[in-house]
């Protein structure tokens, strides 16, 4: 009796999945489907990195020191005969949490206080937003290596020094849609029934500020992965031996004339997943807003 | 090269135009084989539904389509050369000097950034080979013509500087600035108030009689074509199904589609308040129009042969053509559709008990503070209500009526508990809820049917989960509706039965007033219908006393009770509505009147009509005086120095006037 398994409930649920229109327009998007093809294999190779048949991203080996790329080796290796490829998917690994994070607490911060800057206004709005114009006099990289500078190194401080930058900008683009929302009829339907501010806020504003939300986080986890780069390069952000895209780079930069290889093969990894992810942020907004489409 | 020129008497020659929209997924086939010709200095108005071709067909005459549509076939000769055979370089010779073009909105078709004189002067130099002070001579003496004040100062002001009515002025100057022998205006009166549309449209008529000019323009307003058009086209799926003068197709449509369209306005004359008749159906889509006449489907008189062949344009007498088998249209159906005589019941004065009063509004004020100029100064304040009294009483449907500003959109605001007035009270005995403008705005698109009908339900606590559902699918009943309905999202239902929804959950609440602020002018003519019939059933049904907010007075005349007109604020008369339309007792509300064109060319060229000069003035500074003295005929001294209050005119109406009509 192993077919009674499927629920109506369950069935119904997937013939309503194609009614989202960015998923369909998604799969027949041309630009999100190409970030996808960058994307999947990539997210794919670092998952399982550890079971490829690799040596381990810290294990050095000295006999092997500065080999070109090879079937072994197939991004080659570095001054410490340290496999790239591996270093590069640890790197990965670590870049995605950034963009990640970085994304998911700025969207957390930005919904919840732009929200009710936007839709009490006044006192409170004034408040929170003069807050937010002073961290948006600071360019972002600086604003995240002085803070950096004051509380540490890692990967936590460097995902909150990023996201520092970024909630601001956040609660200002979901104070903007929510001030546009804020006045359509439907929200003065809902309060001619003398619906809680809770309810207006949670059934008629956010749902409909998420999709362009969406697009900016997507680009946020761009931004905060070639950030996060930038600190490492720069002695900022993750401390070797532990691997970052950005302190693999600066490892081999003093081998550039040598070993091209240890630099220039994460360097293509980091362009190949900031350009899908603003691929595929250009493929959200042309789903979610038609007039995009040529 | 030398042009043969025909010796013709037409200014417009089209011949079988085809006009596709080459979308990604499908070919929309917009205008499907349309022909006609103008005259010089005819008017003949193009009317039809949204979606009928209409628009796209005038903008293919002078090949402004929009990507991505394009002309598939046919002939559009203007002076001897077909524009759809000229390179672009041609057609910009044969626009603007030529064929003169007024669009509907005269912001967005204005640039904002250059002067009236940068937009006008250049133009006139090139078509006319003029310099450009003379130029400059012509362009002022334009727009003095169209009346605007000071032509040669305002010239050189930007169009943001200038009201919608006077930038459409300017707009007219433009078109004819060139002396075309064609103008082409699509919607030209649209987007104005009805005071000044009644003034743009006797600029038009004047100027064509002046200039000689032919004039087509797109509308769907049935009474603006009986005041202005010498000859009507009403297009349907593309086609012109009925063409001919616009005194013969009022008053012997032959055409079904004509027949029916004409039935859903309510009756000119307002003495029956019979129900109007709905067409049942939609419209064809035009990716994928049908074999056969495009009518059949709604058509009471459709037979075998409608769905096998087309029916082409025939003769039915002097300049006056229709496109069905039927000599008579729906007159030779079998059945020929009566209109159900259920009539609309106007509430007697007796059943309405003073003490029954559902809604009280004591001196009613809303004030808006402005941003002073300087600190110390006093902020200007726009008085958007400006002291109201009103009442009514169960069951009654009040009608308020006025120009855009005019405060009855805030006046709503106030009853609904949108907005604090700021001095004044209201009482209302039970709940007021509201039927919006426009029904895609008033639902969050992210709700489902059912979801938006169930809010105010789940909101105020009424009942468990299965008692909310069951109302739910009454609800949804009671509009006329499937329940199949409730599953979807509204950008999945057409307009009216978006404001059908609107409507469901207006009353899920049994209110005891339900304001409907303008619920039928985001409709089409036909969907108008349906929803004003389905307004007097649920009053007749459910006792619900109704304001009904417009300033489509036929509709209002035709649906309520009692009338309010307001103006700056202010209520200037109060009475039946019967009363107060066929003998107005304040000078604006015959304006307001008068402004208006009846749907009957007839009835038309008999009244003796008095346009108002002048606009509305800015509620920042409304005169100390009567708010109307600046565009009243009758106005005196006093008038200016003492404002009239409103006050008992006769036994069953008020009227704030000294000098009452």
């Amino acid at each position: 009796m192993a077919i009674t398994f499927t629920t109506p409930a369950r069935a119904s649920f997937l013939l309503r999945m194609p009614k989202l229109p960015g998923m369909r327009f998604l799969a027949g998007n041309k630009k999100a489907r190409l970030a996808l093809i960058i994307l999947v294999p990539i997210l794919l190779l670092t998952a399982f990195a550890s079971y490829l048949p690799l040596q381990g991203p810290l294990q050095t080996n000295l006999r092997a020191m500065m080999q070109e790329p090879s079937f072994y080796h197939p991004f080659g290796t570095d001054r410490m005969g340290r496999d790239v490829l591996a270093r590069t998917l640890a790197g990965v690994q670590v870049s995605l949490l950034v963009g990640f994070s970085v994304a998911t607490i700025a969207l957390v911060f930005g919904i919840v206080l732009g929200t009710i800057a936007g839709f009490f206004g006044r006192t409170v709005d004034r408040a929170i937003m003069s807050i937010v114009d002073i961290f948006l006099a600071f360019p972002s990289l600086l604003l995240a290596i002085g803070l950096v500078s004051i509380v540490g190194t890692g990967l936590i401080p460097v995902i909150l020094a990023i996201a520092l930058a970024d909630v601001p900008r956040f609660i200002r683009l979901q104070r903007s849609l929510v001030l546009s929302l804020r006045s359509r009829a439907y929200i003065d339907a809902a309060r001619t029934v003398k619906a809680s501010q809770w309810w207006l806020m949670s059934r008629h504003i956010v749902p409909n500020t998420i999709a362009p939300l969406l697009v900016a986080g997507s680009i946020a986890a761009a931004n905060a992965i070639l950030v996060e780069a930038s600190l490492s390069f720069l002695g900022l952000g993750i401390m070797p031996p532990s691997p970052s895209l950005g302190n693999i780079i600066r490892d081999g930069q003093l081998y550039l004339q040598q070993a091209w290889w240890i630099s220039t093969m994460p360097g293509v990894v980091i362009l190949a997943i900031a350009l899908s992810l603003h691929f595929l942020s250009d493929g959200i907004r042309e789903a979610l807003d038609p007039r995009a489409r040529k | 090269m030398n042009f043969m020129q025909p010796i013709t008497d037409t200014v417009l020659q089209v011949h079988d135009l085809h006009t596709h929209f080459l979308t990604e997924t499908a070919v929309v086939k917009a205008v499907n084989g349309v022909s006609f010709s103008l005259k010089p200095g005819e008017r003949v108005a193009i009317v039809g539904e949204s979606g009928s071709g209409k628009s796209a067909m005038a903008m293919s005459l002078i090949r402004l389509l929009a990507y991505p549509g394009k002309i598939v076939s046919g002939e559009v000769i203007v002076g001897g050369r077909d524009i759809t055979k000229l390179s672009e370089a041609e057609l910009n010779g044969v626009r603007g000097s030529e064929v003169g073009t007024i669009f509907q909105d005269p912001m967005s078709s204005l640039d904002p950034v250059m002067r009236v004189s940068e937009q006008m002067i250049p133009p006139i130099m090139r078509n006319l080979g003029l310099p450009r002070k003379e130029a400059r001579d012509i362009a002022v003496g334009w727009l003095d013509r169209v009346g605007i004040p000071d032509a040669a100062g305002r010239i050189d002001a930007y169009p943001f500087e200038m009201s919608g009515g006077m930038r459409q002025r300017v707009m007219i100057a433009m078109a004819l600035s060139c002396n075309p022998r064609l103008i082409i205006a699509d919607e030209p009166t649209t987007a104005l108030d009805v005071t000044i549309q009644a003034q743009i449209v006797e600029l038009l008529k004047n100027l064509t009689a002046e200039t000689g000019a032919a004039m087509l323009f797109i509308t769907h307003d049935l009474g603006l074509v009986a005041r202005f058009a010498h000859k009507v086209g009403v297009m349907y799926a593309g086609k012109i199904v009925e063409f001919g003068s616009a005194a013969d197709v009022f008053a012997h449509p032959r055409h079904p589609y004509t027949q029916s369209l004409l039935r859903t306005i309510p009756n000119a004359a307002g003495a029956e308040r019979e129900r109007l008749l709905q067409i049942p159906g939609f419209p064809p889509d035009m990716r994928n129009p049908p074999v056969g006449c495009s009518f059949r489907e709604r058509c009471a008189a459709a037979q075998d042969r409608c769905a096998v062949s087309t029916p082409e344009l025939t003769f039915r007498g002097v300049d006056h053509s229709a496109a069905c088998f039927l000599p008579n249209g729906l007159n030779d159906a079998p059945a020929p559709p009566k209109p159900v005589k259920r009539a609309i019941r106007l509430s007697n004065e007796a059943d309405l008990v003073p003490q029954q009063d559902i809604l009280e509004m004591h001196n009613l004020r809303k004030h808006f503070p402005g941003k002073a100029t300087f600190p110390w100064s006093k902020p200007k304040t726009v008085r958007a209500v400006n002291g109201v009294n009103l009442r009514m009483r169960k069951g009654e449907t009040l009608g308020i009526v006025g120009e855009s500003g005019c405060g009855k959109s805030t006046l709503a605001r106030l009853l609904l508990g949108l907005d604090e007035p700021t001095t004044g009270e209201i009482f209302i005995a039970g709940i007021a809820q509201m039927v919006f403008q426009d029904p895609y705005s008033s639902f969050n698109p992210k709700m489902t049917i059912f979801n938006i009908i169930e809010e105010p339900l789940i909101v105020t606590g009424a009942g468990t989960r299965p008692e909310r559902a069951e109302k739910v699918r009454a609800l949804i009943k009671q509009v006329g509706l499937e329940e199949s309905y409730l599953d979807r999202y509204p950008n999945q239902l057409s307009g009216g039965q978006r404001q059908r929804v609107g409507v469901a959950r207006a009353l899920a609440l049994n209110p005891s007033v339900v304001v409907a602020d303008e619920p039928t002018s985001a409709l089409d003519v036909s969907v108008r219908a349906q929803i004003i019939n389905l307004l007097c059933d649920l009053k007749d049904d459910l006792g619900i006393s109704f304001i009904f907010i417009s300033h489509d007075l036929l509709t209002v005349r035709y649906i309520s009770d009692r009338i309010a007109v307001m103006y700056l604020g202010e209520v200037v008369e109060y009475g039946p509505a019967e009363d107060v339309f066929l003998k107005p007792a304040h000078p604006y509300t015959r304006a307001l009147i008068d402004a208006i064109p009846t749907p009957d060319p007839a009835i038309e060229a008999q009244r003796s009509i008095n346009i108002i000069s002048g606009e509305l003035p800015s509620p920042l500074n409304i005169p100390t005086g009567c708010a109307f003295a600046s565009r009243c005929f009758k106005v005196t001294d006093r008038c200016r120095e003492e404002k009239p209050v409103l006050v008992a005119h006769s036994q069953k109406r008020d009227a704030a006037c000294h000098f009452p009509l």
